[in-house]
């Protein structure tokens, strides 16, 4: 399934919540996690990460991997906290009312 | 190197995806080389996900930009043909327009370089009233105004530099004391005048400050030029400072040379000074605002005062109701940042027209080139398609084909700047003439390079954006198998290129139009009965101001030069006139013409010229009716008057005009009239400019001046070369008076001169009409061609069909007439609505002038028509087997 628009900066700073991780670490957990439903691009990926790490939201360091390899990891920062609450509660009142209207009570 | 860094980590970042992906596989159970593949499957493609994370890092990095540039450099040199004519095209729109604006610039739009220039403030008497104002005023605005931080008087004058003989002018100033300092100019040598210098006849001495380039040109820079003296009118000034090399004075068109105090004045003027005269109006007055305070601040506080300083400047003899009027005056006050310009009040029509031709000129080469870049694009088609295959996002690719354009538009630019140094310096020579030397600080400043940056950018926009879109918008897979040629994707292109085309000749068509009609009012002003005949007759200005003949000799002085003069071998005739015509100068008066009643004041209003026995037929004005005057119409005779036809029908219709009176007012104001007897009838001529309405003229005899001028005008018509009497007419009046200035000129010259507007205006837009035409057939010519090559198969069909050459060619030239017929339909709309806003710069036709419109259509559509068929006979000898087996 194709990711709607703008929330895939979302998946990724929810999943950095976690701790630290790499590019391909974060799209596996997003697949896993979904069941397989949503399929992270790589395409669509590193634009992404790149794009928040601009913002501030997120910072990089080149550490190593569990398999020993030297990896890019990215954490959230201060802001990309700030960030994350602020689309999260966003997302909830969007879903909620997506929810009223396509289910009425 | 940041970016090379940031590159290469993120090659390494992928590189450990990939890496991380198939070992995830290779887990699951697949080969390694098998995982491999399948990671790379599952990455996608690499070179795409590059290109739009570096999006991320910044939209135009350096690196980018760098690579675009080379890119689009090569390009350009790859097609030296495509590169020359897109370059050149657009060199003359851009140059053409950066001329035009630069001299707009100069005269019309920058601020004068003195200090705070936006606080300076011209005082008018009354909102579009007059600015020049009589000293008597200056000298109670300056001692009693409250209103400024400062205030100057001047006016500008020349002075002749000769001892006597031919004179040799000077550009110069009167000015106040204060003058230098309101304008914050300091000296650059010696001093500048002082307030003192506004004290009359203190012994102070004629003293006078010099322009930087006077200074430069005749004393060659020299600082002991301080105390040295020169020649003005006869008599000697001491130079007492140099002003620095950016002051040129208030008005922008003709640089200052000499400045001198206004108190100076009764030093040349002697027994005419104006200074206590409250009839001679010619001092404009500037004032500087204060800091913090508003126009309309200053203006009220001025105008406090204002009643006391008319009360005590009151003019003497004028009616009561006059009088009234003038008590009532108020001051107005009129930014005055831009200083004065007689070329902008005079030329500012034109150049505005002017500046619109060009932009039209631009913009045909922008459309000019978008088509060129639109075919061009057409046939990159397949490169763009294998760079986006490769992972070039589109917007990657336009803004490749942006940055092409951009290095097109600045070579335009660069070229063209360089054509425009020179063009406007060539126009301001043009409009130049030696009556009215006209002196324009050229030098580009910020505004004109923000002008042309401007238009560059606009320009690369305008003929690079639509090609770049369209030209990438494209089905990748289509494209790359099929050939080049044929990738053509549907009608879009093709009708953008149309409507592109179509344009041109919409805009052609009102250039051509435009030059059509400027053509024409030339040609109707060259041709018109002007009422006399130009060739062959010298006018000499003859000064006496400083010859020491007393008033009441001068008609005598007058007369004796003008019996000398005919008497001079080679002269035919010779005579005399306060004014010279077509120069401008006017003089008019009310009359009261016997058994006439004016319907409005104006009706009685007629042009005025005092002239000698033989001066219409110095000049071929035929005497229509009654006589010439002659010596007889002296003082002691009755007052005689000459009228021309129209004014003779204006005031007495059928009835026959000689013998009737009119009367006018005598000259000091009052009731009392002089009556004239009306003794012949002129033909028509022209007064102050060839293209004027007519003007009712009336002429009275030179013998009959109760209050004779101290210049007179020498019509002298010879069968030689005039030149040619130049020496012999000089020896003979410093034969009758040495201190006699004189200033000689042809009079077909002067009235050449006075035409230069139309006669630039008219070449001008011939050029660039031409350029037009030029540029629309080169369209026509590639949108034909094209077409021509992209339906090589079709054609090859028809004819192995059995079409005839003639149908293929029409059938190539069917949508050329279809792009014409639209294209003229267009032009004819906006050329009649063009037309309207310079009607003032028409003689003799109309803008909507069926023969004009027609001629201009016609060569166009000629024109154009030319362009096609050469491609479109080409059509015609396409071998059918060799264009088939292509396919």
């Amino acid at each position: 399934m194709q990711l709607l628009q703008g929330t895939l900066d979302l998946l990724i700073l929810q999943t950095l919540q976690a701790g630290p991780s790499h590019g391909h670490a974060i799209a596996k957990y997003i697949q896993r996690t979904s069941e397989d439903v949503l399929q992270v691009e790589t395409g669509s990926l590193y634009p992404a990460l790149h794009r928040l790490e601009a913002q501030g939201w997120i910072d990089s360091e080149w550490e190593l991997s569990d398999k020993g390899k030297r990896a890019k990891f990215y954490r959230l920062t201060r802001t990309g906290r700030k960030q994350l609450a602020a689309e999260l509660s966003k997302w909830e009142q969007l879903s909620q009312a997506m929810g009223r209207v396509l289910k009425p009570a | 190197m940041f970016w090379r860094k940031k590159e290469h980590e993120f090659d390494e970042e992928l590189q450990f995806h990939l890496d991380a992906e198939a070992e995830e596989r290779a887990e699951a159970g697949l080969s390694s080389s098998e995982a491999r593949l399948a990671a790379k499957r599952e990455l996608g493609n690499v070179g795409l996900i590059k290109e739009s994370t570096r999006e991320v890092w910044g939209w135009m990095s350096l690196e980018r930009i760098a690579q675009d540039l080379r890119y689009a450099l090569r390009t350009m040199r790859k097609n030296p043909g495509f590169t020359a004519t897109a370059v050149l095209s657009l060199a003359l729109g851009i140059g053409a327009n950066t001329a035009i604006f630069s001299i707009l610039n100069a005269v019309i739009l920058r601020s004068l370089p003195v200090e705070d220039p936006q606080q300076l403030v011209q005082i008018k008497l009354g909102e579009g009233g007059d600015g020049e104002v009589t000293n008597p005023i200056w000298e109670q605005v300056r001692d009693h105004q409250q209103a400024f931080s400062g205030v100057l008087a001047y006016s500008p004058d020349r002075f002749d530099l000769a001892d006597g003989g031919e004179s040799h002018f000077a550009e110069g100033l009167w000015v106040s004391g204060d003058f230098f300092r309101v304008l914050g100019v300091p000296a650059m040598e010696g001093r500048i005048f002082t307030k003192n210098d506004d004290q009359r006849g203190q012994g102070q001495g004629a003293m006078a400050v010099i322009s930087y380039s006077f200074w430069q040109r005749n004393f060659a820079g020299d600082s002991s030029v301080i105390g040295k003296t020169i020649r003005l009118n006869r008599h000697t000034f001491e130079i007492v400072g140099v002003t620095p090399p950016w002051f040129r004075g208030l008005d922008v068109d003709r640089s200052y040379d000499v400045a001198i105090p206004i108190a100076t004045e009764p030093i040349l003027r002697t027994d005419e000074s104006a200074l206590d005269n409250r009839l001679y109006w010619w001092l404009l007055m500037i004032g500087r605002i204060s800091p913090g305070e508003s126009l309309p601040q200053a203006r009220d506080r001025l105008n406090a005062s204002a009643p006391e300083i008319f009360r005590a400047t009151m003019p003497p003899g004028v009616p009561p109701q006059v009088q009234k009027e003038y008590l009532k005056t108020s001051f107005a006050l009129r930014p005055a940042a831009t200083g004065f310009s007689d070329t902008g009040g005079r030329y500012r029509i034109a150049l505005f027209a002017l500046m619109a031709i060009a932009g039209i000129v631009l913009l045909i080469a922008c459309a000019n080139t978008a088509n060129l870049l639109l075919a061009r694009a057409a046939a990159r088609q397949r490169e763009f398609s294998v760079r986006m295959a490769i992972g070039a996002s589109r917007s990657r690719i336009v803004r490749q084909l942006m940055t092409e354009s951009l290095l097109l538009s600045m070579s335009g630019a660069g070229v063209g700047f360089l054509f425009a140094l020179w063009g406007s310096r060539l126009l301001v020579r043009l409009l130049s003439t030696s009556g009215n030397p006209i002196d324009v600080d050229l030098s580009p400043d910020a505004r004109v390079l923000t002008f042309t940056i401007a238009v560059t950018i606009l320009t690369a926009v305008l003929f690079g954006f639509a090609p770049a879109f369209r030209g990438t918008r494209l089905a990748l897979n289509q494209v790359l198998k099929q050939g080049a040629r044929s990738a053509l994707q549907g009608g879009t292109r093709f009708n953008l290129g149309k409507a592109l085309v179509m344009g041109q000749v919409a805009l052609s068509l009102v250039l051509l139009v435009g030059a059509g009609l400027f053509l024409g009012t030339l040609r109707n002003l060259l041709t018109v009965d002007a009422g006399f005949n130009r060739h062959n007759v010298l006018l000499v200005k003859a000064d006496l101001q400083q010859a020491g003949v007393g008033k009441p000799q001068r008609i005598r002085t007058y007369e004796e030069i003008l019996s000398r003069l005919r008497a001079i071998s080679g002269v035919e005739s010779a005579a005399t006139s306060l004014l010279t015509p077509i120069t401008g100068a006017g003089w008019n008066g009310f009359t009261y013409p016997e058994g006439f009643t004016p319907q409005l004041e104006r009706d009685s209003l007629i042009f005025l010229n005092r002239v000698s026995p033989a001066y219409f037929k110095t000049m071929r004005t035929p005497l229509l009716l009654g006589r010439d005057f002659s010596e007889r119409d002296d003082l002691h005779a009755p007052l005689v008057m000459i009228l021309d036809e129209s004014t003779a029908r204006h005031f007495f219709g059928q009835a026959n005009p000689i013998g009737k009176t009119i009367g006018m007012d005598k000259r000091g104001g009052g009731s009392e009239k002089d009556l004239y007897h009306v003794v012949g009838v002129v033909k028509d001529a022209k007064y102050n400019r060839i293209d004027e309405a007519r003007k009712r003229t009336a002429y009275l005899a030179s013998g009959q001046d109760t209050d004779p001028a101290p210049m007179i005008s020498y019509e002298v018509r010879s069968e030689r070369p005039v030149e040619e009497l130049i020496p012999s007419i000089r020896s003979t009046i410093s034969g009758v008076n040495h201190g006699i200035s004189l200033e000689f000129r042809n009079f077909e010259t002067q009235v050449n001169e006075s035409l230069l507007q139309p006669r630039i205006v008219a070449l001008l837009s011939s050029i660039f009409g031409m350029l037009a035409l030029l540029l629309a057939m080169v369209g026509l010519y590639g949108i034909t061609a094209y077409s021509v090559a992209r339906r090589r198969g079709e054609i090859g069909i028809r004819m192995a069909l059995g079409a005839q050459a003639r149908s293929v060619v029409w059938l190539m030239l069917r949508d050329v007439a279809v792009i014409l017929v639209a294209g003229m339909s267009v032009g004819f709309a906006v050329s009649l609505g063009a037309g309207r806003l310079v009607k003032s710069l028409l003689y003799g036709v109309q803008p909507n002038d069926p023969v004009q419109l027609a001629g201009a259509a016609i060569l166009l559509a000629l024109a154009t028509a030319i362009a096609a068929y050469i491609p479109a006979r080409r059509a015609a000898r396409i071998d059918p087997m060799a264009a088939l087996r292509e396919e």
